[in-house]
């Protein structure tokens, strides 16, 4: 009952292509017979309503099948992607999954019954309302992954009103609330899921250009790997009419190169967090990092100290392994500091980020948005250092585009400045610059804040 | 590596240079023993106190091999501050490079 809508769609278009992956194309007639025959295949595996299912997988046909057999099942899902194999011993024994199941390369599946018996209060409620759930790990990059509950039932609501069905390249992943949300969106307007085998901008661009994409949801990171790689000179990017960005602030420099190399591509940023799932949002143009967010289901208020809360009908239950992150009045605190102008927010970045310099905050993001204007710095990462006379100084860690191995340090340096003295005051500008060749994004192309 | 008086000036020097790049022609910090570094009388303030202390700290790893940072609890603690004028700061830089 919970994937009658999708399966109704699938029937009415059976002709029509769903999956593109590994250059092959897979119709709706071909998900509609595999997800009945994962329904039917489930029992025979022990898999009952209420189970506690790990997936590892991407998105090929069969994960993709599976899924909305779980979903039907009212099973408790917990997908996860080879980008976090290395937790995945940890988020087995904290998602307290009772069956793993992996998908290989060639897309065979191998099912392993764990010890476990799955018990906590979310599981009870879960049952209780015979719904399915939805395990997703926050990326925070320290310490230990927190894993949100969801209700899918309630997560699968909004994909019940007909929207414009769309070619959409699933770069964000499978195991990520944006890769879930871009799937089912997808699938319910009968639109083409289009895979890619890796995620560099070469790889991603020719998807785009061979099989007519028209959309790609990514990262500012990503965007900025695109701009810097300069893949977009090598493929046709014609059929691309949005790119929606979300998950880190956008340095407006990136923006706003991304915008005159594009002007036919429309920008929207997105507001998501794997608690509560994505906002509607409405960018107040494509080089604007001003937006308005929302939508039906969702309420949104700023603390007095500018930090943006949400209230959300299908926001999580909670977390597996952590408090309750819920006002008592039951708004989730996003820790993300906003600028607010009248019905539009900008997000300036999140709370435990800013640098206090002698009581004046700085905001990473705003800083590499201006350093990144720097024709010659490929990447930039803005840091604190403890400092006895202003508390904490601005610290930069540059990745330069191609240099010699011996470089002036000290003229990268005042060149540096002085192009920040242009738009930044001074307690914003680095005091210290360090080196690097390696590059700073995550699996999940998303800025790594390492230091 | 010993560190000479001359040379801890000589960083300072270098340091004023560095900061004065940035700084428009009638704030440029003047190169001399009395320069006042922090204070009512210094056209510095605090950030770029803190950039010339950073700036003299790298030349003195890059340079000399010397490696600390100078504004350490020892010296905001001390009675005279070593950050009033360039010839304090010397002599400070001095003291503890030879300690």
């Amino acid at each position: 009952m919970y994937i009658d809508f999708l399966l109704a769609t699938f029937n009415n278009n059976k002709n029509k292509d769903a999956i593109v992956w590994h250059d092959t194309l897979y119709s709706y007639e071909w998900l509609l017979n595999k997800t009945q025959h994962w329904l039917h295949t489930l029992p025979d595996l022990n898999i009952k309503p209420g189970k506690v299912v790990m997936i590892e997988a991407d998105y090929s046909p069969n994960a993709i099948a599976l899924l909305l057999a779980l979903i039907e099942k009212q099973c408790v899902i917990v997908p996860i992607t080879e980008s976090v194999a290395h937790k995945k011993q940890e988020f087995i024994e904290t998602s307290q999954a009772e069956f793993v199941i992996t998908l290989s390369d060639s897309d065979e599946f191998a099912c392993v019954q764990t010890n476990t018996a799955a018990k906590h209060a979310y599981f009870d409620a879960l049952k209780q309302l015979a719904a399915p759930g939805l395990i997703l790990f926050s990326s925070g990059s320290t310490g230990k992954s927190k894993a949100a509950v969801h209700d899918l039932a309630k997560l699968l609501e909004k994909f019940k009103v007909q929207r414009h069905a769309l070619r959409a390249i699933t770069f964000l992943l499978y195991d990520h609330i944006g890769g879930v949300n871009t799937l089912l969106y997808t699938l319910a307007n009968a639109g083409c899921v289009i895979t890619v085998s890796d995620r560099t901008p070469d790889t991603v661009l020719s998807t785009i250009d061979k099989y007519q994409a028209d959309l790609l949801p990514t990262s500012p990171t990503f965007i900025n790997l695109i701009l810097i790689s300069e893949a977009y000179k090598r493929f046709n990017l014609t059929s691309l009419k949005t790119v929606t960005y979300g998950t880190e602030p956008m340095p407006e420099s990136t923006l706003l190169r991304f915008t005159q190399l594009f002007p036919h591509i429309k920008l929207l940023q997105t507001y998501g967090l794997s608690e509560l799932g994505i906002l509607r949002s409405k960018s107040k143009s494509s080089d604007s990092l001003w937006m308005k967010i929302g939508g039906e289901g969702f309420e949104t208020r700023v603390t007095d100290d500018g930090i943006l809360e949400i209230k959300a009908y299908s926001g999580m239950l909670g977390y597996l392994n952590a408090p309750s992150p819920y006002t008592d009045d039951g708004w989730f605190h996003t820790g993300d500091q906003v600028e607010v102008s009248g019905e539009y927010i900008k997000v300036l970045g999140r709370q435990s980020e800013i640098i206090n310099v002698g009581g004046q905050k700085v905001y990473p993001a705003e800083i590499e948005s201006v350093i990144m204007q720097l024709p010659w710095v490929a990447e930039a990462e803005v840091y604190s250092e403890r400092n006895a006379i202003l508390g904490n100084i601005v610290c930069a860690k540059l990745r330069l585009t191609a240099h010699d191995d011996v470089f002036d340090k000290r003229a990268i340096k005042a060149q540096l400045k002085a192009h920040c003295l242009t738009s930044l005051e001074s307690f914003q500008i680095p005091a210290k610059l360090t080196f690097s060749d390696s590059e700073q994004y995550s699996p999940r192309f998303k800025k790594m804040r390492t230091l | 590596m010993k560190l000479s008086k001359e040379e801890c000036l000589e960083t300072i020097y270098r340091a004023i240079d560095e900061l004065n790049t940035t700084r428009e022609d009638n704030e440029k910090i003047v190169q001399g023993n009395s320069t006042a570094l922090y204070g009512p009388q210094s056209p510095m303030d605090s950030v770029d106190l803190v950039n010339l202390l950073l700036s003299i700290e790298e030349t003195l790893e890059d340079d000399f091999d010397i490696h600390f940072t100078i504004a350490n609890e020892k010296a905001m603690s001390l009675k005279n501050s070593p950050f009033r004028t360039v010839e304090t700061l010397a002599a400070y830089i001095f003291e503890s490079a030879t300690e």
